[in-house]
């Protein structure tokens, strides 16, 4: 992170951004070339070294991938269905290895077998229509179940957009700090993963100083498993938009910048067409409904990293800077988008201030429980009997979830990876014991994270699992910190090598990585990965122990030795 | 992946809210209560108590941002003692008052040795060959820490990475790179040059320059940032800097620009190894350019002068000292007793020592007898300090560097402080990357390409856009009405004649849009606290005087006058330009900046120097050209001064040197100038000597030898002693500490300065009796009481007036980073690889007009003669300026130059000249291709 590098990007402001244009100049060939990016490093007053690294960084942009017209989900759910062998062996009758690229994830963890193709993404039985795809002939989207069990908060019907944003000019009628006693009351925390009190971050970019600031909603929903912030932009994305102006009017935050992973083209463009509606209706723009209050949207299509989640690395990531994560203080609310005050929060929290703002803080405070408030979207992946989003109320019993609303598990399945890859992995006999909440998951040693959740069948071997999750760190870890940047690497090689034959991990080494990932990284992607690690290596301690061993001869000679 | 943020952000900002009031609390280190200070970091309050080593690093680096990558500070955090604890990396973590830190615990030392572990995984196990052993951070903390052996299978790796020895200078092996930044951060935060980035991501982030180049092929400007910063030899120079192999390390300053940065030079066997900046060094805080850090090997360059010369027959001949001297002081005797003193005259350097400076012109007054002393501050701010000394009452900076950390806003006028004054350069730069700035130059310069207001000028019209500024604040009401009341004399003639002027002519005149102007203005005065620097841009005009006057009431009128972040502050061009004038090596002025016609003065010096002296005025140095042409002056002694090639209308200059009796040249090289005369005189190069340089904030600063001069080679210092000793005028030895005691016995603001009290930051005069110093001048009162408003009215150059129908394009003169001035001395260096030959800009539209292109050759013709040049096209000039550097005597750029002067203090005017130009033709035409 350069705070000159976020200057200098932000004398642009949103109008014309280093990102998006690096997103642009990749779209003819797949990366940008030497001439582009000479002529945005000269305007944007960098260096040639800052554009380049930021191209480097992204698999959208990066020259590597160049070339690339299908690209294959890796994410767990499409890898624990075991779909995508076959998938892939499909599509290599159509493309060549180097035309075939890989993304993780498209979301489709309902129905697998997931691919993307010119833009657009396919699943379930899609790639057996693959000849009319390519001509272009579009499928039949998607389906998964939603259904809700308590409030239906994000899951009901909103009505039409005149309807549905009464609600936001009732509250430019009210003050700011009116408006942010009402979220104060209802409690609400983050449904990013943690939990954090949206009111606190709300009320500490309000009292930053500045003439410009920003509300970022972070679509960049990178977990594989999750796909319910898919859900809400492409199916209630009104709830989102609205929320991101009402923090906007609370914060005194005049733009809106909703960053969505390019992994979702479809939720790119159904957000585009509800700003444009947006400004149809007179709803965005200078002083809106004379209130005094503008706000101006900007969507960001993201060129695949899910470092990007992390919100300080995809605030860089808007600026055009690497996305390497940033110490902290300062704290976005503080020094965020070009070094201004900024929010930022996820969809699904957005999403829900349209509830909170209709009907009070306290009716939403009652539902749920006292530490856990409102509701909370599950993802559920293709091993239930009925895939889909649920929406439960807070402190809902996970068995439920599991059997009443996904209909129990269609094949047998052995654990449940919940929320995320740096989630927990819950053993199958630990679902009674665990509701739907922040400190019912924390008490058990998990972690409810984004509530998406990842089946791990019998027959599937759990190394092979560990594997992935390293590989898949490996692969996104930004690179800042030393010890994710090494340790995955270093993890995911030992992994695969115990898995060859003729070596053992030895598990003191593989338990001071795991503390020195999970004490020692700069955020959580290097710390989270260890739960998940270690929640296996406790519940499966058989199936994992010919792996490991207790001693291991060392490597000798090293550098230290030498000198001082 | 929303995840990630949550947690951090849980983490961390609750330690933030907790982290306010307080201030007299303490905090523990290993259960002991040390005091607590607002706004530290954990790892700034355990240095403070602890020491800088007591905590481990690798990523962090005296000058550089918390980044937070390595983790190896890592310490445990407990809110009560025996209570819970966090581990987290101290460096970018703020401390909270009544926190318990434990440096050390179990599982902390077992965090950092498993860090290591995993960075040594990933690194070559050469440490005894390689070039940072025993000087390598990796190496000092891996063997901290214990480790002895690395448990991981071998696996991916960097070991192949090739080096990179493209540069002249700069190298870099990235098999040894640890991806700690520093060389990332270095070059934005330092330098602001944005060369390096890490590139991938994960494992495979790798730094890379520019677009994935060579050092030489990136845009890399040299400054060793990266190098110094790196904590092993990733990127390290051709001198290998960051060995500990040296026989001894001696804190010198730089010889080169104004700035005056400390350098620490290395010497092996009694030769120069290489040199690195000091951290703790107040005016370039571990950074300087490539110039100080690298272009020094002229100093033992085989082109050294090594013996004295007298000419014999037509021809310069070896000669003993002894045979030089009886030579000099016979002609000297000889004309002092046919013509008078008067027919002698010196021209001092701003390249040599204070001491050296005030020797020169003590010779030249109370030896020889004569005021015909000046220097070359001449020809460079001799405007700034007679501009600033009619408003002010002195000619010197009234603030310090430091105070960019203090303002709102700076305005840079005639100043390319990145390419003349790089260190300052990049601190400017640094600013207007985040803060107002306007720049008005001529050109796009590179602080132009990032200000937020550019005038972009014709060369010549300083002082229209100067009124048209000051109209503006007037007209807004923006001045400062206290400020003018309360400071300042003659406000209400001054108002009337800028309320007079005609604001369409002056828009047309200086060819900048009257509304950028204005909000230029406007930004100006109503920043808290407004900085102006201004350079050559500014002096070197036949109005120079002029526009420094209007600098001066700029700050006046906006009260940006004695406090930190304001003030008016010359670039200084050279090394000691400041200390020149100092010194008294002014034809009006004695040391001291005293009035040698004034009686008391005159009366004062003569008691000090124990010498009737002389009450007039002596000949300024184009005066001193003119006499000698006139048949007025038969002997002048230069010392460090290349006239020939520096000085104005060549001809002129050679044609008044070819009529002396005797020229005599003290000089390191065999410049134009010392082909020319009777007796040089070698002398020794800032490495070999010792003394006081100060800089362009005031700051007297230590010179120290670093090694013995060259053999055959004197200091200017002792050359001078010697000489006045033989000239029957007793003066002790050339030692800086005796010399700074007799100056400060007359030299005013020298009153509290000795040697042995500088220390290695220096001073800045005035320096009081007790030894206190000033960084700010004209607090409360202005040197000459009031602050005086002086007016100025735009006149145009008597050379486009008189020859701009002829030729009709303005040919106006800059610097590039990689030489000094003439070049003589980094002509000579491995900088002469990296910028190989002097460049003119030329706009496209000119360009095509004349049907040049790119590197073609141009001859550009003027009044007094015809060069050629290589073109470079380039919108950074508008159609119709052409601007071109002048490092390479071969382009004998003096040879246009007219023998017009600022009307006020003889600076020449170097930045207009009248030009034509067309496609080079015969033998210039190709020199492109050889």
């Amino acid at each position: 992170m350069s705070k000159n590098l976020s200057d200098l990007s932000g004398r642009k402001g949103l109008a014309k951004n280093l990102f998006e244009e690096l997103g642009i100049a990749a779209k003819a060939t797949g990366t940008p070339g030497e001439d582009d990016m000479e002529k945005l490093r000269s305007e944007f007053l960098v260096g040639k070294a800052n554009v380049y690294g930021s191209v480097s960084f992204y698999d959208f942009l990066k020259p590597e991938n160049q070339g690339k017209k299908v690209y294959i989900c890796n994410g767990s759910a499409c890898m624990t269905a075991g779909t995508q062998e076959k998938l892939e062996a499909t599509l290599s009758e159509h493309f060549s290895k180097e035309e075939t690229g890989e993304m993780c994830c498209l979301g489709r963890c309902h129905e697998n077998s997931s691919f993307h193709l010119n833009g657009r993404n396919y699943s379930g039985d899609d790639i057996n229509d693959i000849v009319n795809i390519k001509k272009g002939i579009s499928t039949e989207p998607d389906h998964y179940h939603v259904s809700s069990k308590g409030t239906p908060i994000l899951t009901s019907e909103y009505g039409t957009v005149h309807e549905y944003y009464k609600i936001f000019l009732d509250c430019l009628q009210k003050t700011p700090e009116v408006l942010l006693a009402e979220l104060k009351d209802s409690g609400l925390r983050g449904r990013g993963g943690a939990g954090f009190s949206m009111a606190f971050k709300l009320d500490s970019c309000r009292n930053a100083v500045s003439n410009t600031k920003f509300i970022v909603c972070n679509a960049d929903e990178g977990d594989p498993g999750a796909y319910s912030d898919r859900y809400i932009m492409e199916q209630r994305p009104h709830a989102m938009l609205m929320g991101m102006m009402i923090a906007g009017y609370i914060t005194g935050a005049a733009y809106g910048v909703v960053y969505i992973r390019g992994e979702y083209p479809e939720s790119v463009d159904i957000v585009n067409e509800c700003v444009e509606t947006l400004r149809k209706e007179k709803l965005i723009g200078e002083d809106i409904n004379g209130s005094g209050f503008t706000f101006e949207f900007k969507i960001i299509e993201a060129q695949g990293a899910y470092i990007c989640g992390e919100e300080t690395a995809l605030l860089s990531s808007i600026e055009g800077q690497r996305p390497e994560v940033r110490v902290r203080p300062p704290y976005p609310t503080q020094k965020g988008l070009f070094n201004q005050p900024t929010v930022v929060n996820n969809v699904e929290t957005l999403a829900n201030l349209p509830f909170i703002m209709q009907h009070g803080g306290k009716a939403f405070a009652a539902i749920g429980t006292a530490k856990s408030t409102g509701t909370k979207l599950i993802s559920l992946d293709g091993y239930f009997n009925r895939p889909g989003i649920y929406e439960v109320d807070m402190g809902t019993p996970l068995s439920i979830v599991i059997n009443e609303l996904g209909g129990g598990f269609r094949l047998p399945v052995k654990a449940m990876h919940i929320g995320g890859p740096l989630g927990g992995l819950v053993p199958v006999q630990k679902v009674e014991s665990l509701t739907v909440d922040f400190d019912s998951f924390a008490k058990e040693g998990f972690l409810l994270g984004h509530a998406s959740v990842v089946c791990i069948p019998e027959d599937y071997p759990l190394i092979k699992y560990l594997e992935h999750l390293f590989r898949f760190t490996a692969h996104e870890s930004c690179g800042k910190c030393f010890p994710c940047r090494l340790g995955s690497t270093r993890g995911y090689e030992m992994l695969e090598k115990a898995q060859e034959g003729n070596y053992k991990i030895d598990i003191k080494l593989m338990n001071d990585l795991l503390e020195t990932l999970e004490t020692g990284s700069l955020c959580a992607l290097g710390g989270g990965l260890p739960l998940p690690i270690k929640n296996a290596l406790h519940y499966f301690e058989g199936e994992l122990a010919p792996f490991f061993s207790e001693n291991q001869p060392r490597r000798s000679g090293s550098s230290s030795s030498s000198g001082s | 992946m929303n995840l990630l943020s949550a947690i951090t952000a849980t983490a961390t900002a609750t330690a933030a809210s907790t982290n306010k009031a307080i201030n007299t609390a303490t905090a523990f280190i290993n259960d002991k209560a040390y005091p607590f200070n607002e706004g530290e970091t954990i790892l700034q309050f355990v240095r403070r108590n602890l020491g800088k080593d007591f905590v481990p690093t690798l990523c962090d680096a005296p000058n550089l941002d918390p980044f937070g990558s390595c983790r190896v500070c890592s310490v445990d955090v407990a809110l009560v003692k025996d209570g819970p604890s966090k581990v987290q990396a101290s460096c970018h973590t703020p401390l909270i008052p009544n926190s318990y830190i434990y440096t050390d615990s179990e599982r902390i030392t077992r965090l950092r040795r498993n860090i290591i572990e995993l960075v040594l995984t990933d690194h070559p196990l050469d440490c005894l060959t390689c070039e940072v052993n025993n000087n390598c951070e990796l190496q000092t903390v891996a063997a901290r820490v214990g480790i002895r052996d690395v448990r991981y299978p071998e696996g991916k790796n960097h070991l192949d990475k090739k080096k990179d020895l493209s540069h002249p200078y700069m190298t870099s092996d990235f098999s040894k790179c640890i991806n700690c930044f520093r060389c990332v951060r270095a070059c934005d935060e330092v330098q602001g040059e944005f060369v390096l980035s890490m590139a991938g991501r994960g494992f495979d982030s790798h730094i890379v320059k520019s677009f994935n180049n060579s050092f030489f092929e990136s845009d890399c400007v040299s400054c060793g940032a990266c190098a110094q910063a790196c904590p092993t030899s990733a990127i390290s120079d051709v001198f290998e800097s960051k060995s500990i192999v040296a026989d001894t390390k001696t804190r010198t300053i730089c010889t080169y620009c104004g700035v005056g940065c400390n350098l620490e030079v290395a010497v092996v066997n009694g030769k120069v190894k290489s040199i690195q900046a000091p951290y703790d060094a107040n005016v370039n805080h571990g950074h300087t350019c490539l110039k100080g850090r690298f272009a020094f090997s002229f100093y033992n360059h085989p082109d050294r002068l090594r013996t004295p010369l007298i000419r014999k027959h037509g021809e310069l001949v070896p000669a003993t000292w002894d045979e030089a001297y009886d030579y000099i002081v016979n002609e000297l005797n000889r004309i002092k007793n046919d013509l008078g003193p008067d027919y002698i005259a010196g021209i001092s350097s701003a390249r040599c020592t204070n001491e050296e400076n005030y020797l020169m012109q003590k010779f030249i007054r109370a030896v020889i007898g004569t005021n015909n002393i000046d220097s070359c501050a001449r020809v460079c701010h001799s405007p700034t300090a007679l501009g600033m000394q009619r408003t002010f009452g002195t000619g010197a900076a009234t603030n310090s560097v430091i105070d960019l950390n203090y303002t709102d806003c700076i305005m840079v006028i005639g100043a390319n402080p990145t390419d003349a004054h790089p260190v300052t350069g990049a601190k400017l730069k640094q600013f207007a990357m985040h803060g107002t700035s306007i720049v008005i130059d001529p050109r796009r310069t590179e602080m132009a390409r990032y200000a937020t207001y550019h005038l972009q000028l014709r060369p010549g019209t300083n002082v229209a856009v100067m009124n048209m500024l000051l109209y503006y604040i007037i007209k807004e009401g923006l001045e400062d009405k206290q400020f003018i009341e309360a400071r300042t004399e003659g406000y209400e003639e001054f108002k009337n004649h800028i309320l007079n002027i005609d604001i369409g002519k002056m828009e047309a005149i200086c060819g900048v849009d009257r509304n950028l102007v204005r909000s230029a203005a406007m930004a100006y005065a109503s920043a808290p606290n407004a900085m102006s620097f201004h350079g050559l841009g500014v002096t070197e005009h036949s109005q120079g005087t002029y526009t420094v006057m209007l600098i001066a009431d700029l700050a006046m009128i906006t009260g940006n006058i004695g406090r930190r972040g304001v003030g008016v502050n010359p670039l200084r061009g050279q090394n000691n330009v400041q200390g020149a004038a100092d010194m008294g090596c002014q034809p009006h002025q004695g040391a001291g900046y005293l009035d040698i016609t004034n009686p008391d003065y005159h009366h004062m010096y003569e008691d000090f120097y124990h010498a009737t002296l002389p009450l007039h005025v002596g000949y300024k140095i184009p005066q001193m050209y003119d006499a000698a042409l006139n048949g007025k002056l038969k002997a002048l002694w230069l010392m460090g001064e290349d006239n020939v090639q520096t000085d104005p209308n060549t001809q002129h200059v050679v044609n008044a040197l070819n009529q002396l009796d005797l020229l005599i040249v003290q000089e390191i090289f065999m410049t134009e100038t010392a082909k020319m005369a009777h007796v040089v005189l070698p002398a020794a190069s800032f490495l070999e000597k010792s003394g006081t340089f100060t800089n362009g904030e005031r700051r007297i600063q230590r010179v120290q030898k670093v090694v013995e001069p060259i053999e055959g080679t004197k200091s200017d210092g002792q050359i001078m002693v010697e000489i006045m000793n033989r000239m029957g005028y007793a003066q002790p030895d050339y030692d800086p500490k005796t010399m700074l005691e007799e100056i400060a016995q007359i030299v005013p603001f020298f009153a509290g300065v000795k040697w042995d009290e500088l220390g290695e930051n220096g001073k800045q005069w005035p320096v009081l009796k007790d030894g206190s110093d000033t960084e700010i001048l004209h607090i409360d009162t202005f040197k000459r009481g009031k602050g005086k408003f002086q007016v100025a009215t735009f006149k145009e150059s008597e050379e486009i007036v008189n020859h701009g129908a002829e030729f009709p394009y303005i040919l106006t003169t800059n610097r590039e980073l990689e030489h000094y001035n003439c070049g003589t001395m980094t002509r000579r260096t491995g900088n002469a690889e990296i910028l190989t030959d002097d460049v003119l800009m030329i706009n496209p539209a000119d360009a095509s007009n004349h049907l040049i292109a790119e590197g073609d050759m141009v001859c550009i013709i003027s009044a007094r003669g015809k060069i050629d040049v290589k073109a470079h096209i380039t919108d950074e000039v508008k159609a119709g300026i052409l601007s071109s550097t002048f490092h390479f005597p071969d382009i004998k750029m003096n040879d246009l130059t007219s023998s017009i002067s600022d009307s006020e203090a003889m600076c020449p005017e170097y930045k207009v000249v009248a030009v034509n130009i067309r496609k080079s033709k015969g033998k210039y035409k190709n020199k492109v291709l050889s």
